[in-house]
């Protein structure tokens, strides 16, 4: 689904923020990555959607090459959807336009139907009776559940998550977690940043460790935290478990 | 002041008896209550002045017999039925919109109107004061002070009507598409206001040089202000395109127009545009003062709406994009809508500037409101009575002005989605 391959990124600032970073996500995979603060990740699945750019390497999504040509990446960003960290809900839609909002819009279905199906992702997530508020009205963990149903509704074949719970009171988390994790229980193809080591460990397929800007180690999730091979791998967990 | 009052005001006020209320209003200390005292006092004396003055040497013949003058200026009597159609439409959609936005708390939000009941009394209170009293009170020609009337009555009754109305009939979704179609009639109302002031397509035509007094002001105003919004957002754009000609012209042009006092632009726009354009080409006075209004209030508009943009987060444009909406498409439906909510109250005062503004026509020889008092007190017949003429300006600048506040407050709240928070 995602190959990535020898990815280079300097920030406008000259920062060499991806030093050749490669990562092939399968189908119905889900990829965790993990990585000190500043390696590189963010930076990293966002060029998967084209939110960063990069100079070297090639990234092909869904069989389509990232370039410059505007209408591939917004072809890519239909099936691509991202979860933030942030949650980025918009303040001025309620719950239910921020799902319908895309979907009319984008793939122009009718308004009626995809209302249908918004309700319906809402109940999947737990907030169908708060469709009419708006997002300022919601605890973090309903906002970054909105957040996912509305990734949804574009009925994305790729999901990114960039660190879904780290902004959220540590009550919280497991609700999205939850979330998340029924999904990856439905094969959908997932990259998802956290540092949440029990999720990493009872949903992903493969973790990867990320370390200044490069992909240092991946594995299963087993051996990645009880054997990990690389020295860095092995300080990074030292450091967090 | 200081401290004691401060911490006065946040006791429970409304809890209190109504004369405790007060008393801890205007007097939490007795340095408060003094202060208050005076101020009250000094507010009591100048009242009983003014009123002295109004009553008694002030004479108001100045108004009676030129009150046409300054609605219309030399608008042709057998035409001024169109003005007055028009005031009709107008004061009956105000009223419309502002009944529906008014009872127009979104599905979770029941209890009605209850965004901004305070304002809106007061503005009832405002309207009929100066629609009736006014008149009356200046003692202006019966039919007029009738026609007045019946354009307040219109308004508040359907203000009332459609409040009513949409309390009782309408629910959520029903009623933002109401309120969609309200604001298409708005801009329709506009063209038909100028093809009822203008003439042509069958109406006898009135050459915008017959234009003047209240009518011409309200004409100027409004018309920058609907061309300036779109222009100043487009500028406003244009000064963050990555494109570098866009850019630099942008800015290059807001900052120009910042840099130069109105009444020079006005003057180029009345001398050197006509040079420049070939004859016939050019605009008439009028419209070409009206361009340079509009050019003017669009700089300081971008101005309002960059400080909205800036504003927005970054992470609004990376979801709209990330869901695949194109620039275009998430700058509308996202990023905008959250900009010009920021900007709101900058650019009402930009529109409240603007209609101050207006006033700057006369010294280019236009017969505004202020040019029309200014030719009647130049009249040796009216000679002395310009404190009079002043003071019914003033107070009809301050009705144009204040209902501009009122309304951008109420929009301001309304738009607010913290405001539309469940938890009281
Ligand atoms: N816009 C930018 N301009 C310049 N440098 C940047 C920019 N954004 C990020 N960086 C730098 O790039 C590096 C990688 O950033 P990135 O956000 O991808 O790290 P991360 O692994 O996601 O870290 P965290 O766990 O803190 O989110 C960091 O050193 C950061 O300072
Ligand atoms: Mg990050």
């Amino acid at each position: 689904m995602i190959r990535a391959e020898g990815v280079e990124k300097w920030y406008p600032n000259g920062f060499h923020a991806l030093r050749g970073a490669s990562l092939t996500v399968n189908r119905g995979e889900v990829v965790v990555i993990m990585g000190p603060s500043g390696s590189g990740k963010s930076t990293f699945i966002r060029t998967f959607n084209a939110l960063e750019d990069f100079q070297k390497g090639s990234i092909t999504v869904d069989g389509l090459a990232l370039s410059n040509d505007v209408r591939q990446i917004d072809a890519i960003r239909r099936e691509v959807g991202m979860v933030f960290q942030q949650f980025n809900l918009f303040p001025h839609l309620s719950v239910l336009e921020n799902l319908t909002l895309a979907p009319v819009l984008v793939r122009k279905r009718p308004r009626a139907e995809v209302e249908q199906q918004a309700m319906a992702l809402l109940e999947r997530v737990g907030i169908a009776e708060q469709a009419e508020k708006f997002p300022g009205q919601l605890s973090g963990g309903q906002q970054q559940r909105v957040a996912i149903a509305r990734a949804l509704c574009m009925e994305p074949r790729i999901l990114l998550f960039d660190e879904p719970t780290s902004s959220l009171d540590p009550e919280m988390v497991r609700e999205v977690l939850d979330v998340i994790q029924a999904l990856a229980a439905e094969a959908i193809t997932m990259v998802v940043v956290t540092h949440e080591v029990r999720f990493a460990r009872q949903v992903a397929h493969r973790v990867v460790l990320m370390d200044e800007g490069v992909v240092v180690e991946q594995a299963a999730p087993e051996a990645f935290f009880t054997a990990p091979r690389h020295e860095r791998t092995q300080r990074f967990l030292e450091q967090i478990l | 002041m200081g401290t004691p009052s401060f911490a006065a005001k946040r006791l429970p006020v409304a809890a209190l008896l109504p004369l405790k209320r007060l008393r801890a209003q205007l007097a939490p200390t007795v340095a408060d209550g003094l202060l208050s005292l005076g101020l009250l006092a000094l507010i009591a004396w100048a009242a009983v002045q003014l009123f002295g003055w109004a009553i008694g040497r002030a004479d108001w013949a100045v108004l009676q017999l030129n009150s046409m003058l300054l609605l219309v200026g030399r608008y042709p009597l057998a035409e001024q039925w169109r003005l007055w159609l028009l005031g009709g439409l107008l004061a009956a959609q105000a009223g419309l919109s502002w009944g529906l936005l008014r009872a127009w708390p979104r599905a979770d939000r029941r209890e009605q109107g209850q965004l901004w009941p305070r304002h809106d009394r007061i503005a009832v209170v405002v309207i009929i004061l100066l629609a009736l009293l006014l008149p009356a009170g200046l003692r202006l020609a019966g039919p007029l002070q009738g026609r007045w009337g019946l354009l307040a009555a219109v308004l508040l009754a359907l203000r009332w009507a459609a409040g009513r109305w949409a309390a009782d009939h309408w629910g959520g979704r029903l009623h933002r598409r109401g309120l969609k179609l309200l604001g298409l009639l708005w801009p329709l109302l506009y063209l038909l206001g100028f093809w009822l002031i203008g003439g042509g397509l069958g109406l006898a035509a009135v050459a915008p040089g017959d234009w003047g007094g209240l009518l011409l002001t309200v004409v100027m105003a409004s018309f920058a202000m609907a061309l300036s919004f779109p222009l100043g957002v487009l500028l406003a754009l244009g000064r963050r395109s990555s494109l570098p000609v866009l850019r630099w012209g942008s800015v290059a042009y807001i900052e120009f127009i910042r840099g130069a006092p109105l009444i020079t632009l006005l003057f180029i726009g009345q001398n050197i545009l006509g040079f420049l354009l070939p004859a016939g080409m050019s605009p008439d006075r009028v419209w070409r003062a009206a361009w340079v209004l509009t050019l003017f209030a669009a700089a300081y508009l971008a101005e309002a709406v960059r400080s909205g943009l800036a504003a927005v987060p970054r992470g609004q444009l990376e979801a709209a994009r990330s869901l695949g909406l194109n620039q275009a498409q998430a700058l509308v439906t996202v990023v905008i809508p959250q900009a010009l909510r920021v900007a709101l109250p900058t650019m009402v005062g930009q529109f409240i500037a603007l209609v101050q503004d207006t006033t700057l026509l006369s010294l280019i020889g236009l017969l505004d409101l202020l040019g029309m008092a200014r030719g009647i007190m130049a009249n040796p017949e009216f000679l002395g009575h310009s404190s009079e003429l002043y003071l019914v300006l003033a107070v009809l600048y301050w009705s144009c002005c204040a209902a501009l506040g009122l309304g951008s407050r109420a929009l301001e709240r309304r738009l607010d989605p913290r405001n539309l928070a469940g938890s009281p």
